[in-house]
């Protein structure tokens, strides 16, 4: 973990499940287990937005819980970042077509990481907290490049993951 | 004298008077101006005798106890022609066993020279008066503008409104009456006295609740009447002496009188088992509440009771009295968790801290008097601003149940805050009764560990019913403005006034502990090692130095720091999983399944463990077995 | 062994006693989380998420909340300031009980079911242990020549542990309440969620919950001090002593899941009110 010295050294996540069927979650969830460990980058999972730095949404946006996923962001308080977890909540997932789904958050909020995936890898949800943390960082000294405006995450491959657990093999 | 003579005439008699003048009718301007001007006779010659008089004992010529002679048979006479009235045995059969005592004190009488009458004026007598002067009076004028509104609503029952203020400014002359005299006969007088002004004041409504609780009032009322005229009784005719201080100079023989005079307290007090006419009284009109049943009738039995306390000391009857006082304050701090009725709340609030009073004057050294003292002031200002509270908010929003009372912070700004002052004045550090109850632990560890526990659990049980009454009459959402609500001009006038007065008294509990307290109680009591007990009472005051001002402080800083910096931009609903109905401001409404609003509701009373059923179905019956192991260890 | 309550001694507690208690803070979590398997956060993590708090916008529901969050802090402040310099025990305990307190009606006094059910079983929590700790104060009292003051046990020649190991041990349990550990974390728990979503802290945010955590870290230093009470001469006995009950908190608190208040409330009134009576009858008659 190279540049975890720059971001924001306590980023607390909140955690909102839109319209999941629950596949991106359960993999959220197993960030927190002691195989991925989320609290050693000071990571808390706390339930309550006005605790949060950190919004992740799984799951696309119908017409119920629009308003629900607005009230949750604006309970929050500045500075803040929003992480679209799966392709779901980036831009409606497989269900895209349904009558009922209005599309990815981007529609009712402003995201600032994407993870795709279906679902999201761990690491690549990881990697995009991180991510967010250190828009937060940005965002919060004033500063925010375009550049960091938006990311996206790449999936992780077949190679590179395995590469990746013998780095991860190192620190566990 | 002369000006001690005066003042006393007018402390007592003066509101007899006035009391008269406003039974003859008058109505409107007249009605109140004869009210204000007792009132201010009252506190002008409550206030005055400490300062104007040294004070001491008087003496006053025989006539006053021939005069006690014919009066007493009188009230005991009317307290008869009650108990027909009502049709109640146990009243009526009280009344004659004492007038068989009365009678039989005649007929066994002093033939000889009539014995003159005590009066003692000391500094325990002129607390109470100045209590009973300064916040009956202030009571009373709030009773004007209560009544204004009162008289609207009352049922047709209802009896005159002359009758009432009548009936309570003859009761403070009474009760000025009862702390200054040290005859038993006359203070019998002015007990009886009291009951009757209890009964009929209870009873004012007229409708079926307030005359059973009126009846239930005078019968354990007349209970503590009667154990009064036996424990005369065998004063005079055994021991010789009518006057309550020679009697008490005798020594330990005169246990037993003295045994019959703290039964006639602990029902006075409404200690258990006998606290359920308290509880009934709460139906009364609330200046009632808060003359009669917090702040000065039932501490008559406090005063009585500490009064005693020197002549307790080192008996058997000591450890039995400190353990009842003990036992009814943590029953009673458990029963008030139950109750969701303001005005039962602080009934059993009541009742627990005359508890607290009866255990420190079990305990009977120094500290304990001291401590027992210092409650006796500071709850009798503090449960009077709040029974004065629950009253204007009763009349404003209907209803006297504290689960209605949310949201009360915006719908009622000064009166809130005002309650908000009396219940923290309870329970908060640098408030006096803290100070007593903090004196009365640690004399409790000193002298008597066994009474200890119960005090340590009562006084946790205590934060319970406090905090939650508190919370819910803070709860609300930001307001931009609050407008003050409009309530009766004497009313608003009598609650800030007693409200600034608990604030004084707290910020100056120091002096009035080092200038009144602490004398009294090195003088009162026969202390262990004098040397020690000085060095305890100093103690007092050091340790309340500069932690105190720095509590203060840390509360006007956090006051001021906290509340301008508010943006309406930075104001968020509270978290509701995203559901919330902003329209609705009291209570915690969300949007549900169906898109329909749900209010959640919270129970705080928890009634299978403090439901009052319960607690008095085992509290009443060990309480019953304690008041009779008080003349048990009399027994050798 | 007292400290002289000078004003330059007052400023120097007061800004280094939160460090203190940042580290303890981060010490448990790092056993926590080894004990879990995990890494763990880095030890000075409370100190790094006070500081990002204090960096987020101020957001209240309503006014009262701040009051009640600064009355929260100062009393623990004083409560700390008069355990350190040896004052009266009792009024301690009334002052950090009234610290508590506030916080518990700061929970009140927002519209959130949330936040008052965490107010009103900490409440039932207080009401649990506080008996406990008045005992506690009583049997000092009763272990010191009767008095009643905190610098008697800094100042006594035995050891406070083996006059009174009952009430060490209910005060134990009592710390694991204050120290929002399972099985008693039901008011607000300090890491995991639990089914009231924070509880009493639930609508505190940025700078108000950095002056709610500062309090906290008062408050573990204020209870480390406590126990070190409990063996004052040598003194690193007594710092080991703190330092083994704050690990086997941790350990109760790995071990445990969470219980109810109510069950907590009979199990405090009954076993721990047992062990500290018991203890307190025996010191009382063996003075006889």
């Amino acid at each position: 973990m190279t540049n975890v010295q720059k971001f924001n050294k306590s980023p607390w996540v909140v955690h909102f499940n839109c319209n999941s069927c629950n596949g991106c979650d359960i993999e959220f969830l197993a960030c927190l287990t002691p195989l991925y460990d989320l609290e050693r980058f000071g990571i808390l999972h706390v339930g309550n937005p006005k605790h949060a730095d950190v919004l992740v949404v799984t799951g696309s946006v119908n017409h119920r819980n629009a308003r629900v996923l607005r009230n949750v962001y604006d309970q929050m308080p500045d500075p803040k970042v929003v992480v679209a977890m799966g392709v779901c909540s980036s831009t409606g997932g497989i269900f895209a077509d349904g009558y009922n789904v209005l599309g990815g958050i981007d529609k009712v909020l402003p995201v600032d990481v994407f993870v795709p995936g279906c679902p999201a890898r761990p690491e690549a949800m990881i990697d995009g907290i991180l991510k967010a943390a250190q828009i937060l960082e940005a965002k919060h000294s004033g500063k925010t490049p375009l550049a960091m405006k938006t990311m996206l995450i790449r999936t992780p491959t077949l190679a590179s993951a395995a590469a990746g657990q013998e780095k991860g093999a190192s620190h566990a | 004298m002369q000006i001690q003579e005066a003042l006393i005439a007018a402390l007592v008699l003066g509101p007899i008077l006035f009391g008269l003048l406003i039974l003859t009718g008058v109505k409107g301007p007249a009605r109140t101006g004869l009210i204000v001007l007792a009132a201010l006779s009252t506190i002008g010659a409550g206030v005055a005798l400490p300062v104007y008089t040294n004070l001491s004992n008087m003496v006053l010529p025989g006539v006053v106890t021939s005069l006690g002679s014919v009066l007493e048979p009188l009230m005991i006479l009317i307290i008869l022609t009650i108990g027909y009235r009502l049709k109640s045995w146990p009243v009526t059969i009280m009344a004659l066993i004492q007038l068989a005592f009365c009678l039989a004190g005649f007929v066994w009488g002093h033939h000889g020279d009539t014995p003159d009458t005590l009066l003692v004026v000391d500094k325990l007598a002129m607390v109470m008066v100045m209590i009973v002067s300064v916040i009956g009076s202030l009571i009373a004028l709030y009773a004007v503008g209560y009544m204004k509104n009162h008289e609207h609503h009352a049922p047709h029952t209802a009896a005159s409104t002359n009758r009432f203020f009548t009936v309570l400014i003859v009761f403070l002359g009474l009760m000025n009456g009862l702390v200054l005299v040290d005859n038993m006969k006359w203070l019998a007088i002015f007990w009886e006295g009291t009951t009757l002004c209890s009964f009929f004041l209870i009873g004012y409504d007229g409708t079926t609740e307030a005359k059973a609780s009126a009846r239930r009032a005078i019968t354990l009322n007349v209970l503590g009447g009667l154990a009064m005229s036996a424990g005369l009784f065998l004063a005079e005719h055994r021991f010789g002496s009518a006057n309550l201080s020679e009697v008490m100079a005798k020594g330990p023989v005169t246990l037993l009188p003295i045994a019959l005079l703290v039964l006639a307290t602990m029902t006075k007090s409404a200690q258990m088992p006998f606290q359920s006419w308290l509880l009934g009284a709460m139906v009364a009109p609330t200046p009632v509440s808060a003359l009669l049943h917090s702040s000065t009738m039932v501490k008559a039995g406090s005063y009585l009771i500490l009064r005693l306390s020197p002549s307790l000391h080192d008996t058997p009857l000591a450890m039995m009295v400190a353990g009842a006082g003990a036992f009814t304050f943590v029953v009673t701090s458990a029963l008030a968790i139950g109750q969701s009725n303001g005005k039962k709340v602080l009934a059993y609030s009541t009742i627990a801290n005359l508890g607290l009073i009866v255990c420190c004057a079990g305990i009977g050294t120094p500290l304990a008097y001291a401590a027992g003292v210092t409650i006796l002031i500071f709850h009798a200002i503090s449960k009077a601003l709040l029974f004065l509270c629950v009253g204007t908010i009763e009349q404003t929003i209907g209803s006297r149940d504290i689960e209605d009372m949310s949201g009360l912070l915006f719908k009622m700004p000064l009166t809130t805050n005002i309650a908000i002052i009396g219940m923290i004045s309870m329970m908060m550090p640098p408030c006096g009764m803290l100070i007593g109850k903090w004196m009365a632990i640690e004399s409790a560890a000193r002298s008597a560990p066994l009474v200890l526990i119960p005090l340590v659990l009562g006084s946790a049980l205590t934060i319970f019913f406090w905090a939650k009454w508190i919370g819910r009459i803070t709860t609300a959402s930001y307001h931009g403005k609050y407008t003050i609500e409009s309530i009766d001009a004497w009313m608003r006038t009598v609650l800030t006034v007693i409200a600034s007065g608990v604030i004084m008294a707290s910020v100056f509990a120091m002096p009035i502990y080092v200038l009144v307290i602490k004398p009294m109680c090195l003088a009162a009591c026969p202390g262990g090692a004098p040397g020690m007990e000085i060095s305890i009472l100093d103690n007092v005051v050091d340790y309340m130095g500069w932690p105190m001002l720095v509590v203060i402080g840390a509360i006007v800083l956090s006051l001021v720091a906290g509340t301008p910096l508010f943006k309406p931009s930075r104001l968020r609903l509270p978290y509701l999983c995203g559901e919330n109905i902003d329209s609705d401001e009291t209570s915690c409404a969300f949007r549900s399944i169906a898109d329909a609003p749900v209010v959640t509701r919270l129970s705080s009373y928890y009634p299978p463990l403090f439901g009052e059923a319960k607690i008095t179905a085992w509290g009443n019956p060990l309480a019953f077995l304690i008041i009779i192991s008080l003349f048990g260890v009399l027994i050798k | 062994m007292t400290l002289p309550a000078n004003p330059l001694t007052i400023v120097l507690l007061i800004l280094i006693v939160p460090l203190f208690g940042a580290l303890l803070s981060g010490i448990d979590r790092r056993i926590t989380a080894r004990s879990q398997g995990r890494i763990g956060p880095p030890l000075l993590q409370p100190l790094y998420d006070i500081i990002k708090l204090l960096r987020k916008e101020p957001l209240l529901t309503n006014r009262a909340q701040v009051v009640y969050a600064h009355l929260h802090l100062a009393f623990m402040v004083l409560a700390m300031l008069l355990l350190v310099f040896g004052k009266d025990s009792l009024m301690f305990l009334f002052v950090f009980a009234f610290s508590t307190l506030s916080l518990v009606l700061g929970g009140m006094c927002v519209r959130s079911p949330y936040s008052r059910i965490g107010s009103q079983r900490e409440i039932i929590l207080m009401v649990a242990y506080e008996p406990i700790l008045i005992l506690l104060m009583v049997g000092f009292y009763m272990a010191n020549n009767h008095s009643f003051q905190l610098s008697a046990p800094m100042m006594s020649p035995v050891p406070m542990l083996l006059v009174l190991p009952l009430l060490f041990v209910a005060f134990l349990v009592v710390l694991a309440i204050k120290l929002q550990k399972s099985p008693f974390d039901v008011a607000t728990s300090h890491h995991a969620h639990q089914e009231i979503v924070k509880g009493i802290t639930i609508e505190y945010s940025g700078p108000y919950l950095a002056i709610l955590e500062l309090a906290h870290f008062y408050e573990l230093a204020l209870l480390f001090f406590f126990i070190v009470l409990f063996w004052s001469s040598p003194i690193w006995v007594g710092i080991l002593l703190a330092s083994f009950s704050f690990f086997l908190m941790t350990v109760v608190d790995n071990l445990f899941a969470r219980l109810t208040t109510h069950w907590t409330f009979k199990f405090m009134w009954t076993s721990a009110l047992g062990l500290a009576v018991t203890n307190i009858l025996w010191l009382y008659w063996a003075s006889k």
